[in-house]
């Protein structure tokens, strides 16, 4: 039950109930979403054309999805605020005990970060087995295990998922984790946003598994017009569900970006921050400005589905030239939202394995700032083959090739790191050199996707798709289970198994490049994409790329195992600092204090201060202030 | 604290088991409903009269093409999901023998709606160029012939075709002027060769209230969309 | 054992170039699709052997120094030591981001200056249209490329001579040693055009003329293929029966095929049709 207080803790003040007719918590959520799912449902059916079909399934999903955040707790506060109630303090979740904690509306970036974690890995398990679906359905030429139809709705969901994963699976868990204890804080600048970014992705995943329900959606994760509006129901849930994540990427953006710029210790410069921190930065910059486009394009799709608009209907004067555009604006910056947090994640494992200094600090700095920037003006390269203007083409190739550069700058910093230092093969340092090489072989991919020519016969076709599941899979899952095994210890008080992360590494990497390599070979024979049938001579080909697709789907069931044991099952409590690591989270005692810090801390030197012979600590953490 | 920690370990196994356990439900359901197959499939029957010493069989297939699920009249499907759907009955999953001879009646019963590209009121790949066909003119006449495309393609409702066997048969509608249940009769008979997987569609844009006339229906299996499976 | 710098700096560019070598020199072995049938898909191989070549050494020397390091600066067993405290050296850094930029723009450079010859299956202007290859062929006159449209639909191509009074025809034959224009387009949805022998790609929109070059150079048949999701039929979309045919060859077909289509009404020909959405069938 959600109780008001008076005035902001103070402990003289009386606390008094408020008055509430239904208490707010997951329950009620899911209650209140199935009485406004009916409820739109029905008003859409009555006004909305062709028949309401659309209309009403779009309407049920919005009004769904706001009740269930009514439902939560989320009203309260501005309610309250509305109707002159007392107001309860910033709470942290503390009314609920133990796991009830991670179930309901929580303001405490420690409880968000760890229901990210494991909305996360679900909906990474869901797409996975997706993906095994689909690789089962390409074993052989013949359409007959999953008809086309369905193999469709299925590369649709098992792409639409794993987007939802890829864009929030480092920012949502370890950024709300950690950038406030990073930045020496003890709360981010809105929590209530920060819970409802979380809050948003139960709903989307839903909707998003419930779409095969009314016939799935056909056009994969890019959503092209016209296909999309010859397709049934099943696309309203792509409109809601991809909006809903969008509208999370904004506001978790524009928190993260509020935290970082005005909530910093004293000491704790720009130019100490921790590189994680400059990686979620800057993919929140992209989030922020990026994913409102999303969602506009999405409501103008849902108008012309339910409203017989004509935005993207071509006889009617609209153009599907412009869902490519509006969605590529959006959707160029939004990969480069998948990959900068990651960039973050492995430049900042490295030094602490290597037991040396960030090198290139700035640079890397500057890296991550230039590919932000880049990333803007780059999302024609999607549309090189579609007639656009001839003369734009030199100019966007030159763009993205030009993005390169800095994406190399990532590289010389994490070499520069390596170079002489004293190399500890942990687990997530493993992860962190198997991105390195999966991210060169996607990084290098782009470049011959990136020119022209060549993209002539390379685009749509499985190159294109070998190249982003190198740089997602290969580059940025493999990133966030490199933070899995390094801040497990922190978030869940408990270590991972070291043998059997060891085992999972090598299998995942094997597993996942003898699987992805192949399909470049595949793309540059005549292959093109999202098919479920392909010429006879590449059937051996499509074969072993499933055979091993399995097993990479395994080595992901491994890594289940490990979590759920060393979460659940395993009593032993992992020491305060396994990595020896000297950044601000390590030297903090595990498990964490409900409050982070008692006073705010003063930083005296950056987390990287590895080899001086006299280092200082890096932050005074003492319960009170130094004597002038 | 011994007795307190096996507690919490036996429900932490228990919620553990019962959480593995409605996932794995959850998931066979999702593997199941992209995997099992409605409709069943259609296995040509050998044709009653054998005609000619090579190729070495002969099949018949018998089909019917209707304006909308319920108005069926040879092949009805009473519990079908999609009553108002334009389809193909009984089944678009044909199963024919290698290298044989195919005869294909199909009873026509669906009004016009007209060829987007009226290059398809040609028929291709047929024996002998042609297929026979009984139809009412304008009159509301019963008349029939031979034709080898059909004279005006805004009066096709359907088309039948195999692109990869080369195979392309216009369907013509059924005259407004016919009286009421009228059926099109349309034979004709093409060659199969070696044993495959091949798709067949309809070339009229005959999924009414999608955009561009070519959802719903026609990219759904059982109805205008199937497989010819060459055994 | 401390080695100085010079010493590892030597081992990897020693190792790096030996590697660089062989993996080029194998590198130059290989032939690339397209192929040779077309001088668009002549380009491509080219091009993409070019950056083939140029991401090899990048790709040996990253995976090189990577491996070094794992095996060269590893943590004693049992010690904790730090590294030694090195923030940077600006002149490496510079140096890093002055040698890939200068590989990026000198990539970029050879690319849009293939895109400027006016010889790739990508949209022109058509002041940049590619001259007539030979003088007297068939379908083309002085300074006239032969046009043929390519209708894509739910789920099929079809292809129209806009020369031959606009007969249709269910595969693409071209002449060869022709310049041709291929003018794509949609009656419904989004489809691509992908001519894979011939290295040509396009995309079908509909109400849109999109137009795309090819030099037909050897003949030989090519597969047709559709590189943009239209929905079920996507990836049955596909035509093994393109042809590239002699000049001769070609008239006899073009010949028979305007004798097919005297008996069905073709309609005239246009650069784009405009599907009507919402009504059944028109």
């Amino acid at each position: 039950m959600a109780t008001a207080t008076l005035g902001n803790g103070d402990p003289t003040l009386q606390a008094s109930e408020r008055q509430m007719v239904l208490p707010t918590n997951l329950l009620t959520g899911i209650i209140l979403a199935a009485l406004g799912y009916y409820v739109g449902v029905q008003i859409g059916n009555g006004f909305g054309f062709n028949d309401g079909l659309n209309t009403g399934v779009l309407l049920g999903y919005t009004f769904g999805s706001v009740m269930f955040l009514v439902g939560l707790g989320f009203a309260n506060y501005p309610l309250a605020r509305l109707f002159g109630w007392p107001i309860a303090p910033q709470s942290s979740g503390d009314e609920y005990r133990g796991a009830w904690r991670y179930l309901n509306l929580s303001l405490d970036h420690k409880v968000i970060g760890v229901q990210y974690l494991v909305a996360m890995l679900m909906a990474m398990f869901f797409g996975g087995v997706g993906a095994m679906l689909i690789r089962t359905s390409l074993l052989s030429p013949d359409q007959l295990v999953v008809p086309p139809d369905k193999y469709l709705v299925l590369v649709s969901m098992h792409s639409v998922m794993m987007v939802f994963v890829a864009s929030a699976a480092i920012v949502g868990p370890f950024g709300n984790f950690f950038v406030p204890y990073m930045i020496g804080t003890n709360r981010m600048a809105f929590p209530r946003l920060e819970a409802l970014s979380f809050w948003l992705v139960p709903p989307a995943i839903v909707i998003l598994l419930a779409a095969p329900l009314f016939g799935g959606f056909p056009t994969g994760w890019t959503g092209y017009t016209p296909l999309s509006e010859q397709a049934g129901q099943g696309f309203d849930s792509y409109i809601v569900g991809f909006a809903l994540i969008g509208i999370a990427l904004c506001v978790s953006g524009v928190n993260m970006l509020t935290t970082i710029i005005s909530l910093r210790a004293p000491g704790m410069t720009w130019t100490r921050l921790p590189i994680f921190v400059w990686g979620v930065f800057s993919a929140s910059i992209l989030g922020t400005f990026a994913a409102p486009i999303l969602a506009s394009a999405l409501i103008m799709q849902g108008f012309d589905r339910s409203m017989n608009t004509s935005f993207f209907i071509s006889s009617n004067g609209g153009s599907p030239y412009l869902w490519e555009n509006l969605f590529w604006f959006f959707g160029h910056p939004e990969v480069y939202i998948f990959i900068l947090p990651a960039f973050g994640i492995v430049l900042e494992l490295i030094p602490h394995f290597a037991r040396k200094p960030l090198w290139g600090y700035r640079t890397a700095v500057v890296g991550l700032l230039g590919v932000t920037l880049l990333s803007w003006f780059v999302w024609q390269h999607h549309l090189f083959v579609s007639g656009i203007a001839p003369a734009l083409r030199p100019f966007y190739m030159f763009s993205t090739e030009m993005i390169s550069i800095p994406t190399g700058i990532v590289f010389l910093v994490a070499f520069g790191t390596l170079w002489r230092a004293k190399l500890s093969l942990t687990v997530p340092m493993l992860f962190c050199l198997g991105f390195l090489f999966n991210f060169l072989i996607g990084g290098l991919s782009g470049v011959f996707l990136s020119d022209v020519p060549s993209d002539v016969t390379l685009h749509g076709s499985y190159f294109s798709m070998a190249h982003f599941h190198f740089t997602i899979v290969g580059g940025e899952i493999f990133a966030i289970i490199a933070a899995i095994y390094y801040w497990f210890p922190k978030m869940t008080g408990r270590m991972l198994n070291t043998r059997l992360g060891k085992i999972h590494f090598w299998w995942m990497m094997i597993a996942f490049n003898l699987a992805f390599m192949p399909l470049f070979a595949a793309g540059i024979l005549d292959m093109p994409r999202r098919v479920s049938t392909y010429a006879p001579s590449l059937q051996a080909l499509n074969q072993w790329v499933s055979f091993w697709a399995y097993l990479l789907f395994a080595s992901m069931l491994l890594f289940a195992v490990n979590v759920i044991w060393s979460w659940f099952f395993n009593a032993k409590l992992a020491p305060a600092d396994p990595w020896h690591a000297r950044s601000i989270e390590w030297l903090l005692p595990t498990p964490l204090p409900r409050r982070n810090f008692e006073r705010i801390p003063t930083f005296t030197s950056g987390p990287y201060d590895y080899g001086n012979p006299s280092p200082r600590p890096a932050v005074d953490l003492s319960p009170e202030p130094a004597p002038a | 604290m011994v007795a307190r920690g096996n507690n919490r370990g036996m429900t932490r196994l228990v919620v553990l088991v019962l959480t593995v356990g409605i996932l794995s439900a959850l998931v066979a359901l999702f593997i199941g409903g992209f995997v099992i197959r409605v409709p069943e499939s259609l296995t040509a029957s050998p044709a009653t009269v054998a005609q000619g010493s090579t190729p070495a069989q002969n099949a018949f297939i018998h089909l019917e093409t209707v304006a909308s699920v319920n108005t069926a009249i040879t092949f009805p499907r009473p519990d079908d999901p999609h009553p108002t759907w334009v389809s193909y009955l009984p089944t678009t999953i044909l199963k024919v023998p290698a290298n044989s001879t195919v005869t294909m009646q199909i009873d026509q019963e669906d009004t016009p709606s007209g060829l987007r590209n009226p290059f398809w009121s040609q028929a291709f790949g047929i024996e002998g160029g042609t297929f026979h066909m009984t139809y009412f003119d304008d009159k509301g006449n019963p008349q029939e012939g031979d034709f080898s495309s059909i004279p005006d393609p805004a009066t096709a409702a359907h088309t039948f075709a195999i692109p990869d066997l080369g195979v392309f048969v216009p369907l013509e509608g059924v005259n407004a002027a016919a009286p009421a249940g009228s059926m099109n009769v349309i034979t004709f008979s093409f060659k199969t060769g070696k044993p495959g997987v091949y798709h067949w569609q309809c070339f009229v844009p005959c999924g009414s209230g999608t955009i561009y006339g070519n959802g719903g229906p026609m990219q759904t299996l059982g109805y205008m969309a199937g497989f010819l499976v060459v055994q | 054992m401390i080695r100085p710098n010079r010493t590892h700096a030597l081992r990897l560019l020693v190792a790096w170039a030996v590697l660089s070598v062989i993996g080029v020199v194998i590198g130059l072995q290989l032939s690339l699709p397209p192929g040779s049938q077309s001088q668009q898909s002549i380009e491509q191989s080219w091009l993409l052997k070019l950056m083939t070549l140029i991401s090899t050494p990048v790709f040996v020397g990253v995976v090189l120094y990577i491996l070094y390091a794992v095996f060269a600066f590893r943590q004693r067993r049992g010690v904790l030591e730090d590294g030694p405290p090195s923030y940077g050296n600006i002149r490496i850094q510079v140096a890093w981001v002055a040698i890939t930029a200068v590989v990026v723009f000198i990539l970029a450079g050879v690319g849009i200056s293939e895109l400027d010859a006016a010889a790739t299956g990508t949209n022109f202007t058509s002041s940049n249209a590619p001259a007539l290859a030979t003088s007297g062929s068939v379908g083309t006159t002085e300074g006239h490329a032969l046009q043929v449209q390519v209708i894509a639909q739910q789920w099929s191509f079809t292809y129209r001579y806009a020369d031959y009074s606009g007969v249709e025809s269910l595969h693409l034959v071209l002449p060869v040693n022709a310049n041709v224009v291929l003018h794509v387009t949609s009656t419904d949805i989004l489809h691509s055009f992908w001519a894979y022998q011939l290295g040509v790609k396009a995309d079908a929109n509909p109400g849109v003329d999109n137009v795309t070059y090819v030099t037909t150079l050897q003949t030989g048949s090519f597969t047709v293929r559709c590189a943009e999701l239209c929905g079920i039929w996507h990836g049955n979309m596909s035509d093994t029966n393109g042809a590239v045919v002699s000049q001769a060859d070609f008239a006899t077909w073009i010949a028979q095929l305007q004798k097919d289509n005297l008996s069905i009404p073709v309609p005239s020909y246009a650069p784009y049709y405009f599907p009507s959405p919402r009504v059944k069938g028109t």
